[in-house]
């Protein structure tokens, strides 16, 4: 199976079933990322295809050195919060978002979307906390480069990230008995190995 | 105010994969809320993972928009084809030399320079030259006329120095005397 990065060096080639495949690999992700921003499952559709569209018409500029993920939801971070500006889509209120705050937590998953355990409990957060989340844990990226991806500082990332934990605990509570161990087996030499 | 901090350097810890410091590890020993803590946020990676596929199944399936990326495409390909036109192919830049050139030609005339004199020309400087070194006295009549205008320059000059001191002498009551004159002016 290729990697995400020689699917997208194939598609610069002009390999447009090299994008597709990317595309297909990402809809539902992206998907996931914008829907708490959009608000609704039409706008954060559309914005999907926009960001592919965006993406397809820029794919000679991407650069190999750099992850095809962090590419990808740069340019949806972008085109979102473009879109924010000039529809002014206010579903979920921004000065909460703003201060950190968290979203309602008897809202539950967004129409469509059965609960499926921490994922859905993450995503009452506060927008801005279940991105960080998604791109940490979701993409599994480095704190760098999801400030890369969201346009802000590694400490400004960290520090929503710790948010989004301590916040996430209290609505779950504490991990079941036999997470730690499977977390020390899952990340041998981790914070918790020393 | 410690397990806040504790907290913090637990999840610093955790994204940056480092072991945590033991001043924490310590605290995490006495203190069960911290500990919960640690636990919770180590175990994030493997339950975060293990409900991915669930979380991302419950998306509602939706068709891509993918004819508008034959548009799209369309775009990048004449914008790629007219860089490689610009690089690979020389041919317009050939002509563009060619067109440049015979603007230059129509708006500049070559005109041909004054022939080198002939030896026949040298032949007769030189005995211009010859004639006029063969000519002393007239040569040094000039010399002498040019000395002559000198000495009197010279001389208007004095007179304008020397009316000058006086008029000096008679405004501001007082005596200019002259230095030693110099050698040579």
């Amino acid at each position: 199976m290729k990697t995400d990065e020689e699917l997208a060096r194939e598609a610069r080639a002009g390999s447009r079933s090299a994008f597709e495949e990317l595309a297909l690999r990402y809809k539902r992700r992206l998907f996931v990322y914008l829907r708490p921003r959009l608000g609704s499952d039409q706008d954060t559709e559309d914005m999907v295809q926009e960001t592919f569209l965006k993406l397809y018409r820029n794919i000679d500029r991407y650069d190999p050195a750099y992850r095809f993920s962090t590419w990808l939801y740069t340019a949806a971070t972008r085109l979102a919060i473009s879109s924010y500006r000039k529809k002014r889509i206010a579903v979920v209120p921004l000065p909460a978002e703003e201060a950190g705050g968290v979203a309602d937590p008897a809202a539950g998953p967004p129409a469509g979307m059965e609960a499926s355990g921490l994922w859905d409990s993450a995503r009452t957060l506060a927008e801005s906390q279940f991105r960080v989340l998604w791109l940490r844990y979701g993409e599994d990226m480095e704190v760098a480069e999801i400030a890369r991806a969201l346009g802000k500082s590694r400490v400004a990332v960290s520090l929503l990230l710790h948010r989004a934990r301590t916040n996430l605990m209290k609505r779950t509570g504490a991990a079941p008995a036999g997470a730690m161990s499977a977390a020390r087996h899952a990340s041998a030499g981790g914070p918790m190995a020393g | 105010m410690l397990c806040h901090l504790t907290r913090k350097t637990i999840s610093g810890s955790e994204d940056r994969g480092k072991a945590l410091p033991r001043w924490a590890g310590r605290h995490i020993g006495r203190c069960e809320a911290c500990r919960d803590y640690a636990r919770f946020s180590a175990s994030l990676k493997t339950r975060f993972a293990g409900d991915r596929s669930a979380f991302l199944a419950a998306v509602p399936e939706f068709p891509l928009n993918d004819a508008a990326w034959d548009v799209a495409g369309a775009g990048r390909k004449e914008r790629v084809s007219l860089g490689r036109r610009l690089v690979l192919h020389p041919f317009p830049a050939a002509a563009g030399v060619l067109a440049v050139a015979a603007a230059a030609f129509l708006v500049f005339r070559t005109v041909p320079r004054a022939p080198m004199p002939t030896a026949e020309d040298q032949a007769a400087a030189r005995a211009a030259f010859k004639s006029l070194v063969a000519a002393p006295d007239g040569f040094r009549g000039a010399l002498t006329g040019a000395e002559s205008s000198l000495e009197k320059e010279k001389r208007i000059w004095e007179s304008s120095v020397v009316s000058a001191v006086e008029y000096l002498q008679a405004r501001l009551n007082i005596r200019i005397e002259r230095r030693d004159p110099p050698k040579d002016l």
